[in-house]
């Protein structure tokens, strides 16, 4: 027993810093458990964003009004908005997928071709966009597009248009930690392209829970 | 212990004389199919394209296969019970259903008043398991300790079947519209055992109520590379005076992909649902 123990101290202990990995090498970015996004209200760097006269107005008025009329009818939150709300998600990797499923926003879930499909040429805009990602080492890098133009970039306001291109990149530093790293690319609302992040944290072993926005609105 | 049995079959024997004699309130029949709802033109029945199936696939380990390059599509089914619902093909058999009284009362409503207070009209989750019986398609993700469900319709809807061969739920489960489900494999079929529902959720269009003591079973058969069987086992001491059980034949649709479905979106159909103003 005593030996047992010993040897799982001795193996445990270096593995503290390293991530999981899938049979292929790629870094395991699911399984047993949630990642829990930090909450980040305003993603503008303290720089500053490149606003568009239009879309600085546009910024000024939502962020007065604290609450996009979206949540209030309970649409799904956008991207990378639904990255930036402290509410759990789990990734499901899959050869030629990777899903996203939301706790929180309208209970939606968001798929990742890994596949080395394109964008479509003319897609539909909706309200997740279409996305394509790779590995570019161990990150991964999702590329979306294809978005409809109601949804904010974060809780302040920021706006965008339907040009709107997000690249995400997702790192999963140690065990319990992912860098998100998001640049927003959108000639419609800003000069030039921008780039901001946060961090989300690993919770082992916890499941994500049905909350359904729009039962609260019936109440 | 064994000895009680047979005192417990007296037991029954001598009561039901006593049911017999009691005066029973006839039941009221049940309300009838609305009939369809759209000229046929406008709303075909769901053809199943004409494909050659192949064996039912399966992953390295053995565990029956239920993706691939494609999705599942299960067709518009409006009743449980019934083969033909609204003028389309319904649920592979009719079931008698074991209605309590207040069960049989509410369904009539909703059929008489044309199912006017769907939730899933108001974009609410379609619930279980009316999303094998409901016209959106899906995909199964398996994992090695979780079936992740992505439905289409509804919200874009997921749900996540934790897979635990002792199949224990929580304790003081939270009630929800698609309660807590955990399966098992057996053999080729995927059982999931579910509780924990909110009781709002309607088996199907039709109006089969539920209580929020409603515990289901569902089996997912993979037949071959095309068929999925879906057979779900009702048992809700509280709506039903016996468990019952509805069935679905759901297709393979190859290539398919899903779409985003955001219901809320443009939501413009529950104000004008005001039931059969017909008398």
């Amino acid at each position: 027993m005593k030996y047992c123990c010993l040897f799982a101290v001795l193996v445990v202990l270096p593995a503290q810093g390293q991530i999981p990995r899938l049979a292929d090498g790629k870094p395991d970015l699911s399984g047993g458990g949630v990642w829990l996004p930090r909450h980040v209200a305003d993603l503008a760097p303290t720089s500053g964003v490149p606003f568009q006269p239009w879309a600085k107005l546009k910024f000024q008025e939502n962020n007065a009004e604290q609450r996009s009329e979206m949540d209030l009818r309970c649409l799904p939150p956008g991207v990378p908005r639904i990255m930036l709300q402290a509410r759990p998600f789990e990734i499901v990797q899959t050869p030629n997928r990777i899903l996203f499923v939301y706790e929180g926003g309208a209970h939606v879930w968001r798929q990742v071709w890994m596949d080395g499909r394109a964008h479509p040429k003319d897609p539909n805009p909706n309200w997740l966009g279409h996305s394509i990602g790779r590995w570019e080492g161990d990150t991964l890098v999702v590329d979306s597009t294809g978005f409809n133009d109601q949804t904010w970039l974060d809780d302040a306001g920021h706006p965008h248009t339907e040009r709107l291109h997000v690249i995400e990149k997702y790192t999963r530093v140690d065990p319990l930690t992912m860098k998100y790293e998001v640049t927003i690319d959108d000639p419609g609302a800003y000069t030039q392209s921008w780039t901001s992040g946060s961090s989300l944290s690993f919770r082992p072993g916890e499941k994500l829970e049905e909350d359904i926005c729009l039962d609260k609105l019936s109440k | 212990m064994r000895a009680r049995f047979p005192l417990v079959g007296l037991a029954w024997l001598a009561l039901v004389p006593v049911f017999a004699q009691s005066p029973v309130p006839a039941n009221p029949p049940l309300a009838k199919d609305p009939g369809p709802f759209l000229p046929a033109s406008d709303f075909p029945e769901d053809k199943v394209p004409k494909l050659a199936a192949g064996p039912a696939p399966h992953l390295p380990d053995g565990r029956p296969d239920f993706g691939g390059n494609g999705a599942w599509y299960p067709g518009f089914n409006g009743n449980l019970a019934e083969t033909k619902w609204k003028g389309v093909k319904s649920a592979d058999k009719h079931v008698d259903v074991p209605f309590l009284p207040w069960t049989l009362k509410t369904y009539n409503q909703r059929v008489e008043n044309l199912s006017k207070d769907d939730p899933e009209a108001r974009c609410l989750p379609v619930g279980v398991p009316r999303f094998m019986f409901d016209p959106y398609p899906f995909q199964m993700i398996q994992t090695r300790n979780q079936v992740v469900f992505v439905f289409e319709g509804d919200n874009y809807l997921w749900r996540i079947v934790t897979i635990d061969p002792k199949g224990t739920h929580p304790t003081n489960l939270k009630p929800t519209w698609l309660g807590d489900a955990v399966g098992h494999y057996e053999g080729d079929t995927l059982v999931v055992d579910v509780t924990g529902f909110n009781g709002l959720a309607w088996l199907d269009q039709a109006g089969h109520a539920t209580s929020d003591k409603l515990h289901l079973t569902e089996r997912y058969t993979r037949t071959d590379s095309l068929t999925l069987k879906y057979e779900v086992t009702i048992d809700d001491p509280e709506a039903y005076s016996q468990p019952w059980t509805a069935s679905n034949t759901i297709h393979w649709r190859p290539g398919m992909e899903l779409m985003e479905s955001i219901c809320q979106e443009d939501e413009k159909s529950s104000i004008h649902m005001i039931g059969n103003t017909k008398k």
